[in-house]
């Protein structure tokens, strides 16, 4: 595939834009809080839309429609089951404790509930896990570039670090936020045409499905599972991603969505940049709207293009050692059907949604290191002024780490299965701490630090003694999953129940917290405050109940 | 605190232009897939959202929002 002029003008026109914000917003900056949490500043409509891009990653779009080419329509699951209940649980009932408690992170409410070592454990892993997250992205959108366009691997990756960090650096977490949102349109704008074009090319939904329905997949299942999300989620072997409703459900759609969407200060630092309650509140449930109709800008274009790979138009399933190459899919789709011109504002879009994801590392980082480790461990009672050049120079170091992170996992192709392997122990009991923290005034320090340590190595005993394709089963192999989402699913569930239990336990046997240093972080001891100002209407409770209505609608509409 | 409205607006107005225009001047770039004019209808749609979004910063400053 080869850019013309015109698609440059593109590119180069979005880099001045994202760049300007930043410049226009580097005035708003005067203390350490403007640069890494806003203060409590932004307009509602701007952090539910940051909320929503800063998760959309370049991964994110090439991995899920890939996934729609491989598996259908059930890749949804991981947008109507693994995230809108969770975002509106989250904006409903936790960010009351988030938000009004004054914390400035997620870490910072651990230690406002708990203890400092329970901060300590928090802080230390998440700041590791986005370094390492934004690297291996950084590195996909390098791989990426090089194979579709031919671009060098170090000048793709240096050039988009060198502007997130040019815009992040000027205006901190407030230009991190609104550039997510001009991000964001251009995702939509970028990628819904050719959602649009290639389901129509191949005789719309029902031509499409009707086409599918008469083939047989690479894995020996009917083509009908492609367009069903429920149908075939009996058992495992009816599918061809392995899994069954039960694991799905409880899973993806309870621990590993909850643990993700509740708890992680990535995304609930959007929400706590919000300029009230309410606004707090509402962020993720209307981020939860745009949520769950992203299957159909990222998942359908893939569907479609195992259905064109069908029929003689011209159009086959990039192939890669013999195989399909998944990852190919939405670029490959984008040179059949934009012209110069739209091919510019496609790529600009996968660049923009790769640069919405690392801003949101990178913001996330700063905030935890500077706040987290450095104020709380390494230099406590500077003046404000410090820990803003503090934060300034943690977006610079935290840019430069990530980069390297991109070239250790240019050079260790495993590293990133390790990782994401790691990312999973840990993300994966993280809700239990924070169920029981918020809303069992029990709950103790030293029962949550020990479910966290516990839960984490129940993950570990799990993937040790349990097999998928081959991977896990290093202790020994007692049972062998269908698929390593299937192995994903359970690894989950264990650790979320081990660390459920094991800190109402300790919890029982260990003092709590006196009920006065509790007010504002629990529920039942927290005057719950929101709201007054805005109309019914407005409120997050009736948004939340018509995004749940609709979430219901299309899970039927898709079964 | 700046208006994002406005340089949305912008962005996609300018892109919208661009695509318009390839899509009046150079009609007959056609990608291989499909027959229609994919610049013109895409840049229709991004010029309606950049004015759209123009708009509202227009009339949220009328209405103090």
């Amino acid at each position: 595939m080869t850019l013309a002029a015109i698609d440059y003008v593109i590119l180069v026109l979005y880099f001045a834009f994202v760049l300007g914000i930043g410049w226009h917003l580097r005035k708003k900056i005067a203390t350490s809080g403007d640069f890494l949490t806003s203060s409590h500043s932004v307009p509602v409509w701007i952090t539910s839309l940051a909320f929503l891009a800063a998760n959309l990653g370049a991964q994110e779009l090439v991995g899920m429609s890939g996934n729609g080419a491989k598996y259908g329509i059930i890749t949804s699951h991981f947008y109507w089951v693994g995230a809108v209940p969770a975002m509106i649980f989250v904006g409903l009932f936790m960010m009351p404790f988030y938000y009004g408690s004054r914390a400035r992170s997620v870490p910072e409410y651990l230690k406002l509930r708990f203890d400092e070592k329970t901060r300590a454990l928090n802080a230390l892993s998440f700041a590791g896990m986005t370094i390492f997250s934004s690297g291996i992205s950084m590195y996909a959108l390098g791989l990426l570039l090089k194979l579709v366009l031919g671009w060098d691997f170090t000048t793709s990756v240096l050039a988009s670090a060198a502007i997130v960090l040019a815009y992040t650096f000027l205006g901190g977490l407030t230009s991190a936020i609104y550039n997510e949102v001009l991000q964001f349109f251009l995702i939509v704008m970028g990628f819904s045409p050719l959602a649009i074009m290639a389901v129509l090319k191949a005789g719309g939904w029902s031509g499409m499905s009707a086409r599918l329905q008469t083939m047989t997949l690479p894995s020996g299942h009917t083509g009908d599972v492609m367009v069903h999300s429920w149908k075939y989620m009996g058992h495992t072997a009816d599918n061809p991603m392995g899994i069954e409703a039960f694991g799905l459900i409880v899973g993806l759609g309870f621990v590993m969505s909850f643990g993700y969407w509740c708890t992680d200060f990535l995304v609930i630092q959007r929400a706590m940049a919000a300029n009230s309650m309410s606004g707090a509140r509402r962020t993720p449930v209307i981020a939860a709207l745009p949520k769950m109709m992203m299957p159909f800008i990222v998942i359908v274009p893939g569907i479609a293009a195992l259905a064109l790979s069908q029929m003689a138009v011209g159009y086959d399933l990039p192939m890669k050692n013999g195989g399909p190459d998944y990852d190919q899919v939405l670029t490959t789709l984008m040179g059949k059907f934009y012209p110069a011109g739209m091919l510019g504002v496609g790529l600009t879009g996968l660049m923009a949604s790769f640069m919405s994801g690392m801003a949101g590392n990178v913001t996330a980082f700063n905030t935890v290191w500077t706040y987290d480790i450095y104020q709380s461990y390494i230099k406590k009672g500077a003046p404000d002024s410090h820990y803003l050049m503090v934060g300034r120079i943690t977006t610079v170091v935290g840019v430069a780490l990530s980069i390297g992170t991109a070239y250790l996992a240019q050079s260790f192709n495993s590293i990133n299965d390790f990782l994401q392997l790691v990312f999973s122990f840990v993300n994966a009991p993280l809700f239990a701490t924070f169920l029981l923290g918020m809303f069992w005034k029990r709950t103790s320090a030293n029962g949550a630090f020990f479910g966290l340590l516990t839960g984490t190595l129940a993950a570990a005993a799990t993937h040790g003694l349990s097999m998928a394709e081959g991977k896990g089963g290093w202790i020994t192999n007692l049972h062998t999953f269908p698929s390593p989402m299937a192995q994903n699913f359970w690894i989950a569930i264990m650790a979320w129940t081990t660390c459920f239990i094991m800190t109402a336990l300790v919890s029982l046997v260990t003092a709590p917290r006196r009920v006065e240093d509790l007010r504002g972080l629990v529920y039942g001891v927290t005057d719950l405050k929101h709201d007054e100002e805005v109309n019914w209407y407005a409120r997050p409770v009736p948004i939340a109940i018509g995004v749940a209505v609709l979430a219901l609608i299309l899970n039927i509409v898709f079964f | 605190m700046l208006d994002l409205r406005i340089p949305t607006g912008w962005f996609f107005t300018i892109i919208g232009l661009i695509l318009v225009a390839m899509g009046v001047f150079f009609p007959g770039e056609r990608a291989a897939l499909t027959e229609s004019n994919v610049n013109l209808y895409c840049g229709l749609v991004m010029l309606a959202f950049g004015g759209f979004m123009l708009a509202l910063s227009r009339w949220g400053a009328k209405h103090g929002s």
